[in-house]
């Protein structure tokens, strides 16, 4: 028998407004969560995945498209770029490195992506089995794309053209798998590597070039930083487009931000709305039991306990709330993380915590103590004999 | 023991209770009588500490035990933690064994675990004087023990009382309208 024994008594006596206070705190709590964990993860990631880019040269069109597609291999390119405009700027004095890219097919889903060495070097990807290309028609499959596909090193399989499921496969050009990639949590988990030259193959079907060889992208990485106030300039005058990955991210996340502050609102008008409904349980509980307070105060009770009562009272709501919000918000982005997965989407997960996360629970806190506040202070001024003579 | 000297009540301008004195020894048993109204509550609330009269002297051994007239057990306790309950508040160490003993005393060992609402009225009333003696009370105090009870419950009511504070060695002051305890009470007070 203790004070937290007591009002754990009270709350299971009423089972139904329990739960319904408890759901309404844990809802909101899981929406703030969820949003948590989904920006955390995803900046981290697109910070990963642009590291060390500093520009990314394309076709003409949308910078962010660009980024999307040659970076974070989420959006489709507007187009590819004649290989001599980008060996151009591959050679221009204020490039450090540039990485080429060639896009346009992939293999269940997953982007078959024909860029050269340096690229696998940039994630500081390690191989599981296997090499890394060395001639033609060779693949190398991220540690994702390995897993998901089941093809290990010496299978062969067909790339399909176009960057979803459902394209026309090439089958007289088969690709063979020489290595498997370790997972390194970046971009390169999710895509399969060839050579550039074995792209220009598919797509030639064994024919010499019709025309000008293309590539899609190239990855630059400046030589000084005195570049990014030039470099971007000069090759938007020319038949290029230039786009800065960190810049394109940080618009995208202005954009997607909007978004994200409406539902991180919502998670605490939720919370909020929970922290009044524990106050409006709580005022009802002390007409409920004036004769119980006016019973403990005869009985001996200071001050003190009956202000106690209820002031654990509330906080043992808004503490469970929040640990079931918290479990929820954490289950709901391991099953959104799963369908991501599924879809070669940007992978998120549920097991992962954020230091926010204690300063959720620390809202919930002060809510359930807010509203006890005033409820427990009432219990607190409980005049006894009146209550009992009224009995 | 207690005694009582000099001892007005007032609400705003109306007096409730004039009490000149009223001294009982410890182990006495006591009758306070009078009609609604006379202040019969009023003196078990200055007695009990739970109202400060607003002249006069008390002084009063503790602890004390009280049975209030509704009763007024915690319905989201069972009976062992409503007995429980009594040594918690007061701040005394908590005796599961005497809660047991007090219970078997009013007759109710098997019904440690009942909730008050599975209770008869006069289990419940057994377990308000359990409850009221949980803390070996010097004094004992009864609000109306019997009313709405026959005869024959109304003995019961009135044994179980007399029993218990024997047991105590606490004074015993009931207070009721009723005129069936009178001839139990050799010390009596009338109200009104």
């Amino acid at each position: 028998m203790n004070l937290p024994g007591i009002s754990l008594a009270y709350l299971r006596a009423k089972p139904l407004a329990t739960a319904l206070n408890l759901l309404l705190l844990a809802l909101g709590i899981a929406t703030i969560t969820v949003l948590m964990l989904a920006t955390q993860q995803i900046e981290e990631r697109m910070g990963r995945d642009a590291r060390g880019i500093d520009m990314v040269a394309g076709a003409k069109g949308s910078p962010m498209q660009l980024v999307l597609a040659a970076v974070f291999h989420l959006d489709a390119p507007a187009g590819n770029i004649p290989l001599a405009d980008a060996m151009e700027l591959a050679r221009h004095r204020l490039v450090k490195r540039a990485i080429p890219m060639a896009l346009g097919d992939s293999y269940r889903s997953f982007r078959i992506v024909g860029t050269n060495h340096d690229y696998v070097a940039h994630y500081g990807a390690r191989l599981a089995a296997g090499s890394l290309w060395t001639k033609a028609m060779e693949a190398v499959l991220g540690a994702e794309a390995a897993r998901a596909t089941g093809l290990r090193v010496g299978a062969k399989f067909a790339g399909a053209h176009g960057l979803g499921e459902g394209g026309e496969e090439h089958e007289e050009e088969p690709y063979r798998v020489v290595g498997v990639l370790a997972p390194t949590g970046t971009v390169i988990d999710r895509i399969v590597l060839t050579s550039v030259e074995s792209v220009w193959e598919v797509h030639e079907h064994g024919k010499p070039a019709g025309g000008p060889r293309e590539l899609t992208a190239l990855l630059v990485q400046y030589a000084s930083p005195l570049a990014a106030a030039t470099l971007p300039r000069a090759v938007n005058a020319g038949t290029l487009q230039a786009a800065s990955p960190a810049y394109e991210s940080a618009r995208l996340f202005r954009m997607l931000g909007v978004g994200v502050e409406v539902l991180r609102a919502f998670g605490v008008v939720l919370v909020l709305a929970a922290g009044l409904s524990v106050f409006i349980a709580l005022t009802n509980a002390l007409e409920e039991r004036r004769y119980d307070l006016a019973v403990m105060r005869m009985l001996g009770a200071s001050r003190a306990k009956l202000m106690g009562l209820l002031l654990i009272e509330g906080l043992a709501l808004s503490v469970a709330g929040a640990l079931l919000g918290l479990a929820f918000g954490h289950i709901l982005m391991e099953v959104l993380g799963a369908a991501l997965r599924a879809a070669q989407q940007v992978p998120v997960t549920g097991w992962s915590w954020v230091a926010g996360e204690l300063w959720l629970l620390l809202l919930a806190l002060g809510v359930g103590a807010l509203a006890a506040l005033l409820p427990a202070w009432r219990a607190s001024r409980t005049e006894v004999a009146p209550v009992l003579a009224e009995g | 023991m207690f005694s009582l000297k000099g001892v007005r009540h007032r609400y705003g301008a109306r007096e409730v209770l004039r009490l000149e004195r009223f001294v009982a020894a410890q182990g006495e048993k006591w009758l306070v009588l009078g009609p609604s109204g006379s202040g019969k509550s009023t003196l078990l609330h200055i007695l009990a500490g739970l109202l400060r009269p607003s002249d006069g002297s008390v002084e009063v051994a503790r602890p004390i035990g009280i049975v209030p007239q509704k009763l007024h057990l915690i319905s989201s306790l069972d009976v062992e933690d409503n007995l429980l309950l009594a040594q918690y508040m007061a701040g005394a160490k908590q005796e599961p064994a005497r809660a047991a003993q007090v219970l078997a005393g009013v007759g109710l060992a098997d019904r440690a675990h009942s909730r008050p609402h599975q209770l008869s009225h006069g289990q419940a009333q057994r377990v308000a004087v359990a409850r009221a003696v949980m803390n070996r009370p010097k004094l004992l105090i009864a609000d109306e023990p019997t009313s709405n009870l026959d005869d024959a419950h109304c003995a019961a009511a009135l044994d179980l009382l007399e029993a218990q504070a024997a047991e105590c060695g606490a004074t015993l002051v009931v207070a009721t309208h009723d005129a069936r305890a009178k001839p139990r009470f050799t010390n009596r007070l009338e109200l009104g």
